[in-house]
C-alpha cells in the first residue's frame, strides 16, 4: 500500500530533489548499515564455523556432560574431580555469585558510611572520608588486589598465625571463623522454615502497624514490634525443635589448627583469594558508592529541609520522611550500577588464585570447546547485568514521581 | 571635620577567643558539639595509631631494594632485552618518544596560560631530570640514558617558545602536532624496516608503562568519537540505527572488559583470515576502545537528556539544519556538562589497560608480578613494589582528574 502511494507521488513529484529528501537519506542510512552489520556478522560466524570444521576443532555442547577432571580452589557447593562440566560451571558461577553479594552488601554499607561521613560538619572526619576516596578511587583495582594479595601471603603460617580469643585464625591460610554447622539435619532444616516463617510474620506485622500509625496517627512501634514478634518465634522454634529432636538444630563449630603443619578443621575459612579479593573489591567500590552517597544527600535542596522543618517535624524526622527519600531517587541508580561494576570486576579473582565464573571458564576451554564455553559465558554475565537491570527497572518504578 | 568626641566610637571588643583563629576553626569544626568531639577524639586517635604503624612500617620495615632493582624495566618492560632488540640499544626510543611529549606540554603550557598547565610541563621536566641523577652506576645507566633523561627540560622550554613566538601557538596546532607526534612515536616504538638504528620490534615486546599509556592514549583519542557516534546513534529517531547502537552498548556493558580481550584472543583470529590478525596488541587496543566507547556514550547520552530542549528548539527556529543543531548546539553543551564523567571515563580506561595481561602482554604490573613470581628472594617485597605502583598510577589518575576540574574551570567563566 505504502509502496503504491509512494509510486504515485513520484510521477508529479515537484518537492525536494529525491536524493537530499529527509525520509529518502534516513532509509538509505538505516538500509546501509543494516546490510554492512550483518554482513559483518554473518561473516564472523561462517567464517569461525568454516574454521571450526576445517581445522576440526571440537564444538557443540556434548562436553557439558562430560568429568571436568579439574580441581577448583575455593568453591561454595560440594564439588569433586569427577564431576560434570555442566555442574563445575554451575560451582564457579556460585562462587562468583557468593562474592558479588558479600562484596555488595559490604561496599554498600562502607560507602554509606564513607560517603555519610564526607559532608560531617567534623573537619577531621570529612578530610578522612576525601583522602579515603581520593586514594582507592584512583588506583587501579588489580593493582590493589596483587597488593591484599601479597599482604595475605605475608603473613604467618597457619602454627604461627594470629589468634584472637580462641576461635578466630588469621594466617596465610586466610580468616577461619567459628560458624554454626547443623548437628542434625531434620531439625536444622524444621528450624530453618520456623525462623523463615517469623521473619515472614514479623513483614507482615510491621506493614499492619506501619498502616495503622499511618492512618490513625496512633504511636504502633512497627519496628520494635516486628523485631521483637520474629525473635520470639525463632527462640521458642529453637527450644521446640531441641526438645522434640532431642538435639538442637545447629551446634558452633570453631576452627582449630590440626597436625604439625597446622590445616585448619572445623568452622569456616575464607581462602587467602578471597580475602584479597573481597578487600580489594570492597574498598574499591566502596569509594566510587561514597561520592554516590555524598552527591545524592547533597542533590537535596536545603530548601526542603527548612520546609519540613517549619512544618513541625522533628530533625530525624524530615531526615528520615523527607531527606532521605529524595536523596534515594538519586542514589540507587548510580549504586545499581556500581553493584554490577562489582560482579564484573571480580572476574579479575583469576589473578589472584580465586575460582571465580570467568577463571574456571578461562581453564576450561584448555579441554573443551571454546566457542561453546564463551557462549555459556557471555549468557552468564548477560543474566546477572539484566538481573541487576531489573531491579533497578522496579526500583525506578516504585519511585517515579506521581504525575510524572 | 567632625570632632572625635561628637560620635564616641563604639568600644569595638574583639570576637571572642572561640570565634576567631585557629582557636575558633578548632570550636566550629571539630568540637561544636558532644559527638563531634568525641567523634574527633576517636579519629584522631586511628588515624594516630594507623600513621604510627605505617610510617614506621615504610621506614624501618619495608625493603624497597626492589623498586631500584627493576628501575628503567618498569618503564619499558622487555622492550630493550636481546629478544627484543637484538644487538642495539633500543632505550633511546622511548626516551625520544618522551622528549615529543615534553615539547606539547611546554606548548599546552603556553597556549592555555593555565597553572595546570604550568605545573604538569615543569613537573614531568623536574620529574625526568631528577631521573637522570639517580646514583646508579654508569654501567647501569649510560651516559645516553642521563642525557637524554636531561634532555626534557629544554624540550618543554623549546615547546614553550615555539608556542609562544610562531604562529603555532594555537590549539589547533597543538591537537595537530599532537597526532603527528603520536604517529611519530608508534613509528619509533615500533621501528622501521630497512632504516638503521630504527629496527623493528615486535609489539610482543612491548611493556611496562609505556604500553600502559600508548593503550590509554590511543583509546582516549578514538573512543570519544565513536562513543559521541554511538550516543547519536541511540538517540536517532530510525529505529534500525538506534537498535544496532543499543545491542553494541549493552552487550559491551553487560561484559566483564577481561572475558571479552579474552574472546578476541580466541575467536577473531578464528574468524578472520590468519594473516590479517596475528598482533594480539592491535586486538587489545581495539577491544578496550569499543568497550570505553559504550562507557562513554551513555555518559553523552545523559548529558544530551539532560540538555533543556529548547536548546534545540531556538536552533531550529533559527533556521538551523539538524547536523548544524546537533554539532553546534546541542554536543557542544552536552559535552561540556558531563566532562567530569568523561574523564572519569577516561580514567577508568587507563586503569583498564591493566588487563591486557590476559592476552599475555606484560605491562608495568603484569611484568612486576612476573618478576615477582620469577625471583623468590624479591617475593618478600611484594608489597612494596606495589605500593609503588600504586603511587605511580595514583599520580597519573590524580592528575587527570586535576586537569579535569581546571578545564571544568575555565569553561564555566563565561557560563555563569
Amino acid at each position: 500500500m505504502i509502496m503504491i502511494e509512494a509510486l504515485r507521488g513520484l510521477t508529479y513529484y515537484k518537492g525536494v530533489p529525491l536524493w537530499r529528501h529527509a525520509l529518502v537519506i534516513q532509509w538509505a542510512l538505516q538500509i546501509i548499515s543494516g546490510v554492512i552489520v550483518v554482513v559483518l556478522v554473518t561473516t564472523f560466524f561462517t567464517n569461525i564455523t568454516n574454521t571450526i570444521q576445517d581445522r576440526e576443532i571440537p564444538h557443540g555442547f556434548s562436553f557439558l556432560s562430560r568429568e571436568y577432571q579439574t580441581p577448583i580452589g575455593q568453591h561454595f557447593l560440594p564439588y569433586e574431580s569427577s564431576d560434570s562440566f555442566l555442574y563445575a560451571f554451575g560451582v564457579a558461577a556460585t562462587n562468583t555469585i557468593i562474592v558479588s553479594v558479600v562484596g555488595v552488601i559490604l561496599a554498600t554499607a562502607l560507602g554509606i558510611v564513607v560517603g555519610v561521613a564526607r559532608i560531617s560538619g567534623n573537619w577531621l572526619v570529612s578530610r578522612t572520608s576525601l583522602i579515603y576516596i581520593e586514594i582507592f578511587r584512583n588506583i587501579p583495582l588489580l593493582v590493589q588486589l596483587f597488593f591484599w594479595f601479597y599482604v595475605v601471603l605475608a603473613l604467618p603460617p597457619v602454627r604461627q598465625g594470629y589468634v584472637i580469643a580462641d576461635r578466630i585464625y588469621i594466617n596465610n591460610a586466610g580468616l577461619s571463623l567459628p560458624w554454626p554447622s547443623p548437628s542434625n539435619w531434620d531439625a536444622a532444616w524444621v528450624w530453618l522454615a520456623v525462623a523463615l516463617a517469623s521473619i515472614i510474620a514479623a513483614m507482615v506485622l510491621y506493614h499492619a502497624l506501619t498502616r495503622r500509625e499511618t492512618l490513625t496517627g496512633r504511636a504502633s512501634y512497627p519496628l520494635v514490634t516486628g523485631s521483637v514478634i520474629a525473635v520470639a518465634i525463632a527462640v521458642a522454634g529453637w527450644l521446640f525443635v531441641s526438645a522434640a529432636f532431642g538435639d538442637a538444630p545447629f551446634a558452633i563449630s570453631d576452627p582449630a589448627p590440626q597436625g604439625t603443619f597446622g590445616r585448619i578443621a572445623g568452622g569456616f575459612t575464607i581462602s587467602g583469594g578471597l580475602m584479597a579479593l573481597l578487600a580489594g573489591l570492597v574498598i574499591y567500590t566502596s569509594s566510587f558508592i561514597a561520592e554516590i552517597v555524598r552527591a545524592g544527600i547533597q542533590s537535596v535542596g536545603r530548601g526542603q529541609t527548612e520546609a519540613a522543618r517549619s512544618l513541625g517535624l522533628a530533625p530525624m524526622a524530615a531526615l528520615r520522611h523527607v531527606t532521605f527519600p529524595q536523596a534515594l531517587r538519586v542514589i540507587i541508580p548510580p549504586l545499581i550500577s556500581q553493584c554490577l561494576n562489582l560482579t564484573k570486576n571480580s572476574s579479575l579473582a583469576g589473578a589472584i588464585g580465586y575460582s571465580d565464573l570467568a577463571n574456571v571458564a578461562k581453564t576450561m576451554t584448555q579441554t573443551a570447546p571454546a566457542v561453546s564455553i564463551y557462549v555459556l559465558l557471555a549468557a552468564a554475565y548477560l543474566a546477572m547485568s539484566l538481573t541487576y537491570s531489573l531491579i533497578g527497572n522496579i526500583y525506578n518504578r516504585s519511585i517515579r514521581l506521581v504525575g510524572n | 571635620m567632625a570632632s572625635a568626641t561628637d560620635t564616641p566610637p563604639g568600644v569595638v571588643l574583639p570576637p571572642p577567643i572561640t570565634e576567631r583563629g585557629g582557636v575558633g576553626w578548632a570550636y566550629a569544626n571539630l568540637f561544636s558539639t558532644w559527638y563531634n568531639t568525641v567523634l574527633t577524639f576517636i579519629y584522631a586517635a586511628l588515624l594516630g595509631v594507623a600513621l604510627w604503624f605505617g610510617l614506621s612500617w615504610i621506614v624501618l620495615e619495608a625493603d624497597w631494594k626492589v623498586i631500584a632493582t627493576l628501575g628503567g624495566r618498569l618503564i619499558i618492560g622487555q622492550y630493550n632485552t636481546e629478544f627484543a632488540c637484538p644487538g642495539q640499544n633500543c632505550f633511546w626510543r622511548p626516551q625520544a618518544s618522551l622528549l615529543l611529549v615534553s615539547v606539547l606540554l611546554g606548548m599546552a603550557w603556553a597556549v592555555s596560560g593555565d597553572k595546570a598547565a604550568k605545573r604538569i610541563a615543569i613537573g614531568v621536566a623536574a620529574i625526568t631530570v631528577a631521573f637522570a641523577f639517580l646514583p646508579y652506576s654508569m654501567d647501569q645507566m649510560g651516559l645516553d640514558v642521563r642525557l637524554l633523561l636531561v634532555a626534557n627540560l629544554p624540550a618543554v622550554a623549546a615547546g614553550w617558545v615555539l608556542a609562544r613566538y610562531t604562529p603555532l601557538g594555537t590549539v589547533r596546532w597543538i591537537v595537530i602536532l599532537g597526532v603527528l607526534f603520536f604517529l611519530v612515536i608508534l613509528v619509533l616504538v615500533g621501528g622501521l624496516p630497512g632504516v638503521p638504528g630504527l629496527q623493528p620490534v615486535s609489539t610482543i615486546y612491548w611493556g611496562g608503562l609505556m604500553l600502559n599509556l600508548l593503550l590509554a592514549v590511543t583509546g582516549i583519542t578514538l573512543s570519544l568519537p565513536i562513543g559521541i557516534a554511538l550516543a547519536l546513534g541511540r538517540r536517532s529517531s530510525l529505529p534500525l540505527v538506534k537498535l544496532l547502537c543499543v545491542v553494541f552498548i549493552e552487550v559491551m556493558r553487560g561484559m566483564p572488559l577481561i572475558t571479552l580481550l579474552f574472546m578476541s584472543q580466541v575467536l577473531v583470529p578464528l574468524a578472520f583470515p590468519q594473516d590479517f590478525s596475528t598482533n594480539s596488541l592491535f586486538r587489545a587496543g581495539v577491544i578496550l576502545t569499543l568497550f570505553s566507547s559504550a562507557y562513554m556514550a551513555e555518559n553523552i547520552r545523559g548529558g544530551l537528556q539532560a540538555l533543556h530542549p529548547g536548546q534545540v528548539e531556538a536552533a531550529r527556529a533559527l533556521g538551523l539544519a539538524g547536523w548544524q543543531t546537533t554539532l553546534l548546539i546541542s554536543l557542544p553543551q552536552a559535552i561540556r556538562n558531563v566532562i567530569p564523567a568523561i574523564v572519569g571515563q577516561f580514567i577508568s580506561l587507563f586503569k583498564d589497560t591493566l588487563l591486557v595481561y590476559i592476552i599475555g602482554m606484560l605491562d608495568v604490573v603484569e611484568f612486576s608480578r612476573a618478576f615477582i613470581q620469577g625471583n623468590a628472594k624479591y617475593l618478600a617485597s611484594a608489597r612494596e613494589l606495589f605500593l609503588f605502583l600504586a603511587l605511580v598510577f595514583w599520580i597519573f589518575t590524580y592528575t587527570m582528574s586535576y586537569v579535569s576540574r581546571r578545564v571544568e574551570a575555565h569553561l564555566r567563566v563565561g557560563h555563569r
